[in-house]
């Protein structure tokens, strides 16, 4: 709580002296972007320990403790996706594909996130991983680091909400983001958790003026929710390929639908 | 075929008659263009506009336009009234986009209403927008399963295909008709952002038709397809209303679910032409796979007659001249059961990209209409299978669906009899 509260007022000094965003909108937003970079920095550093753990077990060689690991600590990450593809550099080199190299798995320039996923789960092997579980942990604490001395852009945390299902749309509802695991659930469940915590911190601002907006919003998070629900084993997801086809189209749908009514999120709240 | 009535040329000859008499003939012979007339060079118009109302929809007697598609979506509908909020979406967007206007004009701070891509005015361009059903909508909705036209199936495989799950089948297809290419991509662009908790697209597949020049009595040859040949020579005639009652319609008669009365039976091909192959084929052999002249679509027992001529089995029963495993002549041996087996085709050729062996990603965006699945299209490729025609072509995609009965007023909305009929309780 303590820290919540300095870090509210960090932000909000941050936010007032940047004065990037519209007059009328701008006080409204100063205390959803306060809290949202309090959210944000929390997932940093849940993201930060879970690597630590995640890394540790590769580089030791504990093949199935890595990959009891590997969805989880990606969650993190998943959920401050908006920004933390702000820093171009580092999502390059921790959440990249192999399609994103010439050559695929083959390119030395593939490392991070799903490298690794690839040499746990293709490979079943941790040979030669030590340097690319130090590089992941380096560029995720270097990612704490950049975060909190971030000035949060609004039109940046009100888009991420869209963005965050424009992700999902166009890259991910296929599986290919954890083609070698099959953990895209985990990654969805974090997704939607943080498009829906951006729509929440907003939503005092306009939840009378935009009742019906924020009743269809709702009813198909809600929707995701029933789905995923039916996938939940233990503390997480089973395998992509157990949902059904009927699933994953009304998955679709409704993560489309999110994505063109949040589109129109930011200029509801007047911003550019 | 062979009776009068049935053919082209009928009707092409009393369109002379006014050739002769009429200073502007060449406009007034184009005045009804049959479906697979090629689209006329400097003809068309962003102002054309084919009317969206009426007892049958448009797009499948419709000459075509230069530019078609075939888009397929799941449908997300857990019951009857889903449906039909979805039938009156697509309705109202069809009716919008089919008649142009003013695009919506919105705070810049939203994202804009529309794609922007035909400008501030949507202007029709032609358009049609055909709306069809596949057998999986009924097949996985129990509550729309006993009104499944009765020939709608899942399209299975036919000897020579390769078929790409990825491109088959679906729940509801668009056929998507325009001018220009613009104008079809607009449609489906519109249609996705308007519906998008309803409709998800699975596949499509764009085609266009050569524009040609019209001749000096103002009539056009058939537009070639991406072997060379004349492409729709054969056709059933479209202006022929008793001709398509019979061949493309399905009448109150038929067997059908009342609801579809109106409709027809759509099949889709997507059939990969392997063109390099093709074009280290000796002439020859390409017209005697065809069964016609390649330069001017004559058949080849007449060859100094038009296109529009129909070759004379009765008088080459030992197929000397038309070989008998040609493709018109296996696709109609023109006797007399034949007859009942027409199809009314409305294809576009595809031209996709290059394949990973480094050959043309070309082909027929294959799509024919008949009131019949079974006597139509399947019966024809049935006869079909085996042609020598198969070396050169690979049906890789596609299916079967039902197109709806048509909109009849502004008040009314595709669909309207289905959902009805899904609303009655019935037994057992
Ligand atoms: C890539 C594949 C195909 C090509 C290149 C092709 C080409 C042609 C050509 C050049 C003609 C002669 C001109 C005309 O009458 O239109 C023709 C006729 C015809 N084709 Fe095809 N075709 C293809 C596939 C099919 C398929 C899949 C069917 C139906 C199952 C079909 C049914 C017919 C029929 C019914 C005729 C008219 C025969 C007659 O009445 O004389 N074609 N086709
Ligand atoms: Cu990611």
């Amino acid at each position: 709580m303590k820290l919540k509260h300095s870090l509210a007022a960090a932000g909000l000094a941050l936010v007032l002296a940047s004065g990037a965003f519209a007059r009328d909108a701008a006080l409204d937003l100063v205390e959803p972007l306060a809290e949202y970079k309090v959210y944000v920095t929390e997932k940093t550093e849940k993201l930060e320990t879970d690597v630590a753990a995640f890394t540790a077990a590769v580089k030791a060689g504990e093949i199935d403790k890595a990959k009891a690991l590997f969805a989880p600590s990606r969650m993190s990450y998943e959920a401050i996706e908006p920004i933390a593809e702000l820093f171009g550099d580092l999502d390059a080199s921790i959440d990249s594909r192999a399609d994103d190299h010439e050559g695929g798995e083959a390119n030395p320039d593939f490392i991070g996130f799903h490298r690794i996923e690839y040499a746990l789960w293709v490979k079943s092997s941790t040979e030669g991983l030590a340097p690319v579980a130090d590089k992941l942990l380096a560029d995720v604490k270097e990612l704490r680091t950049r975060i909190a001395g971030l000035t949060f852009p609004p039109e940046k945390v009100v888009g991420g909400a869209a963005a965050l299902m424009e992700e999902v749309a166009a890259t991910k509802i296929s599986g290919e983001e954890d083609r070698y695991s099959h953990t895209d659930l985990w990654d969805f469940r974090a997704n939607f958790d943080g498009s829906r915590k951006i729509v929440e911190l907003v939503r005092p601002l306009i939840a009378k003026k935009e009742a019906t907006f924020l009743k269809t919003v709702d009813a198909n998070f809600e929707r995701i929710d029933t789905i995923l629900s039916k996938y939940k084993q233990g503390e997480g997801y089973v395998s992509y390929e157990k949902l059904t086809d009927g699933d994953r189209k009304a998955l679709s749908a409704a993560v489309n639908t999110l994505a063109e009514d949040l589109s129109k999120l930011r200029g509801k709240l007047g911003l550019d | 075929m062979g009776e009068p009535g049935h053919s082209r040329r009928a009707l092409l000859k009393g369109v002379g008659g006014l050739v002769a008499a009429c200073p502007f003939a060449a406009s007034v012979a184009r005045a009804e263009p049959h479906v697979t007339d090629a689209p006329l060079a400097n003809h068309a118009s962003q102002d054309d506009r084919t009317p969206f109302y009426g007892a049958r929809q448009a797009g499948v007697v419709t000459p075509r336009p230069a530019h078609g598609m075939v888009a397929s979506f799941a449908v997300v509908a857990d019951d009857a009234d889903a449906l039909e909020a979805l039938f009156r979406r697509l309705t109202e967007r069809i009716a919008f986009l089919t008649a142009g206007g003013p695009v919506p004009v919105l705070d810049p701070k939203l994202p804009p209403a529309d794609s922007g891509l035909l400008g501030p005015v949507a202007r029709p361009d032609g358009l049609t927008v055909t709306v069809a059903l596949g057998a999986s909508l009924f097949d996985d909705r129990p509550w729309l399963r006993p009104l499944k036209p009765k020939r709608l199936t899942r399209m299975t495989r036919f000897p020579n295909d390769a078929l790409n799950a990825d491109l088959c089948h679906g729940d509801l297809t668009l056929q998507i008709c325009a001018n220009s290419q613009d104008a079809t991509i607009h449609a489906l662009r519109d249609i996705i952002k308007s519906i998008p908790d309803q409709l998800i697209l699975s596949w499509k597949q764009e085609g266009a038709v050569p524009v040609v020049a019209p001749g000096p009595d103002g009539t056009a040859e058939s537009a070639r397809n991406f072997l060379g040949f004349r492409d729709g020579s054969a056709n059933p005639d479209s202006r022929d209303e008793a001709l398509m009652d019979r061949v493309v319609w399905v009448g109150a008669g038929d067997g059908e679910p009342d609801w579809a009365t109106g409709g027809s039976y759509q099949a889709v091909r997507i059939i990969r032409n392997f063109v390099e192959r093709w074009d280290r084929t000796p002439l020859g052999e390409q017209e005697r796979i065809m069964g016609r002249s390649k330069m001017t679509g004559a058949p080849l027992d007449k060859l100094s007659a038009s296109e529009f001529v129909g070759p004379d089995y009765a008088q080459d029963r030992d197929g000397r001249l038309t070989p008998l495993d040609s493709h018109i002549r296996l696709a109609n041996p023109r006797d007399a059961k034949s007859d009942a087996n027409l199809i009314l085709r409305r294809p576009f050729n595809y031209s996709n990209g290059v394949t990973r062996s480094g050959q043309l990603d070309q082909g027929l965006l294959f799509i024919c209409y008949q009131a019949d699945l079974d006597a139509g299209f399947i019966s024809v490729q049935r006869r079909l299978d085996g042609e020598p025609l198969e070396e050169y072509v690979k049906p890789v995609g596609g299916g079967y669906f039902y197109v709806l009965p048509g909109v009849e007023t502004p008040s009314d909305h595709l669909g309207r009899a289905l959902v009805a009929a899904a609303r009655e309780p019935r037994d057992g």
